[in-house]
């Protein structure tokens, strides 16, 4: 077995027995990656020399016995619009192509501070925007397990390369279901945290409510590992929670009896294809074995779930995005008269068609007169949706759902066809409009690609929904194979 | 409902080239007519007390970075300033 192909949590002990070097870990996944990288392209940019410094500077502080974090020296790839300083940050757009922040966001300040060794910036939808990763600026991420076929998105990068062998762990974001989504295509395990535990500063910014930076690996520990180092309050960002966070790895259990499991009929009707269904239930039919305890439970609100969320997210987007005008960093068009014009070619040369539509449509719910019927529609929809998912967890531990209603789609399949792009995340925008954590497990394959089921908990659960997928990680064996991509 | 594609195109601050003019406005007809149908919700909107921000104190930290620093990734500098097209006559 090559070192590439192992876990976060084997490479660690490995590292503390002295069997291999931070540095023998860092070329294997870069000669990983040379071998593999023209078929997948989960890669914008690569920082080898820099990675090999750090595996250099944790090898030797290993040899002179300190203290480190589990995490140190396990290489790790960061989506493309989270900040890294002296790192181009692209977010896979023309309009941030030569980008170089001149700061690090949060968690990768942390990621650093536990001696990670950061592999390079991954590709995704421009903006984050997508559920393809068609929509980059720059390239077309390839599924590793079937390159006809996308990676999902917008997370693509981060969950492919996790899946290839081309990096061991990384760390995606999840607006809509950006994390989840492709880790369902890509046969990995990805997180989306509740919002506010996990600082999103240094995110370039999408729909600031919803949007949340999560861990994708393949394995539970592994997750569980790099959620607790990323996650925490932090003063720069006034939406992130103070407060006190499990060590989630060390309080890893697979006992499950008793832990009651809702499975909500919505998530399982029209537009989810059968293989899926019934792949999500046997899964749920192992953990009953295991002595779970399986309910059938109702959110009757769930079909409205991605009306609101295009709406509140766009809203938001029309926003954020506002601030990419050519003036302070970023592209600027070359010929314009007035600074109006300037904005405007700019905006125009530099956006791609998936970005412009949504900052349209953000602008159009939120003009004079639309206010009421969209926006704030909207927002009393996410509060019902809040509450169904609230009151449900009285009755119930945890929700098990798919976690997308099909397997992976080819490449070009829905790329004219918006609605159909939006409709691959039905299952997952419910969890962001309700601020819930959600955890994708894969949980077996339709011709060989990969099903994923979700398991939504309460507010600050994640300890719970790791234990829900470490059970049956336990029962199952090794839930994320690399593909041998030859 | 018809969606004015120039109009909110303008307030977007993006021009949209004539010949993607009708792909554009088929594309958002059709998204604009998915998100309608909204539920009545009779409710109010009701503010989260426990989910409030916790903001800092407004306090002025300097140092961080230098002015060079920040103005490396602008697209137009001189005399250390950032250059735009002439805002008044």
């Amino acid at each position: 077995m090559e070192l590439f192909e192992r876990t976060a949590s084997e490479l660690s002990s490995m590292l503390r027995n002295k069997e291999c070097s931070s540095v023998e870990i860092t070329e294997s996944v870069y000669n990983r990656i040379e071998k593999v990288e023209d078929k997948v392209n989960s890669y914008i940019t690569l920082c080898k020399d820099s990675a090999i410094e750090k595996a250099k500077e944790v090898d030797n502080a290993i040899a002179e016995g300190k203290d480190l974090s589990a995490l140190a020296g396990i290489p790790i790839a960061v989506k493309d619009n989270i900040s890294t300083k002296g790192i181009k940050t692209t977010c896979a757009s023309k309009m941030l192509e030569n980008y170089i922040p001149p700061f690090n966001a949060t968690v990768v300040d942390k990621i650093n501070a536990a001696d990670m060794v950061i592999t390079g910036k991954v590709n995704m939808d421009e903006f984050a925007m997508g559920s393809s990763t068609e929509n980059s600026y720059f390239k077309k991420t390839r599924n590793p397990h079937d390159t006809d076929r996308v990676p999902g998105g917008s997370s693509g990068g981060s969950a492919a390369a996790v899946a290839a062998g081309e990096a061991i762990v990384s760390l995606g974001s999840d607006t809509g279901g950006s994390i989840r989504q492709p880790s369902s295509y890509c046969g990995v395990i990805g997180l989306k945290p509740t919002y506010s535990s996990v600082s999103r500063y240094g995110l370039v910014a999408f729909a600031s409510s919803l949007d949340q930076i999560g861990p994708i690996g393949r394995s539970v520990e592994d997750v569980a590992m790099l959620y607790s180092a990323i996650c925490g309050g932090d003063k720069m960002d006034a939406t992130s929670k103070m407060r006190e966070y499990p060590d989630f790895k060390a309080n890893l259990s697979s006992d499950v009896s008793g832990l009651k499991i809702g499975i909500p009929a919505e998530y399982y009707g029209e537009g989810i294809d059968d293989s899926v269904k019934t792949a999500v239930m046997n899964a749920v039919r192992e953990l009953e074995k295991n002595g779970a305890i399986v309910k059938d439970i109702s959110l009757p609100s769930t079909e409205y779930a991605i009306k609101a969320y295009y709406i509140i997210s766009s809203a938001e987007a029309s926003s954020n995005l506002a601030r990419f005008d050519g003036v302070k960093y970023g592209f600027r068009a070359k010929d314009y008269t007035t600074l109006v014009d300037m904005y405007e070619k700019t905006r125009s040369e530099g956006f791609g068609d998936e970005v412009k539509r949504r900052i349209m449509l953000g602008t159009f719910v939120l003009s004079s007169g639309y206010y009421d019927a969209y926006y704030k529609k909207a927002k009393l929809l996410q509060q019902k949706i809040k509450q169904e998912f609230n009151d449900t967890f009285n009755d119930v531990d945890v929700i098990i759902t798919p976690t997308a209603p099909a397997k992976a789609f080819e490449i070009g399949e829905n790329s004219d066809n918006p609605l159909k792009m939006y409709a691959a995340d039905v299952c997952t925008v419910p969890v962001n409009i309700a601020g819930l954590p959600g955890l994708n497990v894969p949980c077996g394959s339709d011709n060989g690609m990969p099903i994923g089921l979700q398991i939504i908990g309460k507010e600050f659960s994640e300890q719970k929904l790791f234990n829900t997928a470490y059970a049956y990680e336990k029962t199952m064996g090794n839930l994320c194979k690399i593909p041998s991509l030859d | 409902m018809d969606i004015d594609i120039k109009y909110i195109a303008k307030l977007s601050r993006i021009s949209i080239n004539p010949e993607d003019e009708a792909k554009f406005e088929k594309n958002m007809q059709e998204i604009v007519d998915m998100v309608n149908g909204m539920p009545e919700i009779s409710d109010e909107l009701i503010l989260d007390k426990n989910n409030a921000m916790t903001l800092r104190e407004d306090v002025a930290e300097t140092g961080k970075f230098t002015r060079e620093e920040l103005m490396k990734n602008a697209p137009e500098v001189q005399a250390g300033c950032l250059l735009v097209p002439k805002t008044v006559e």
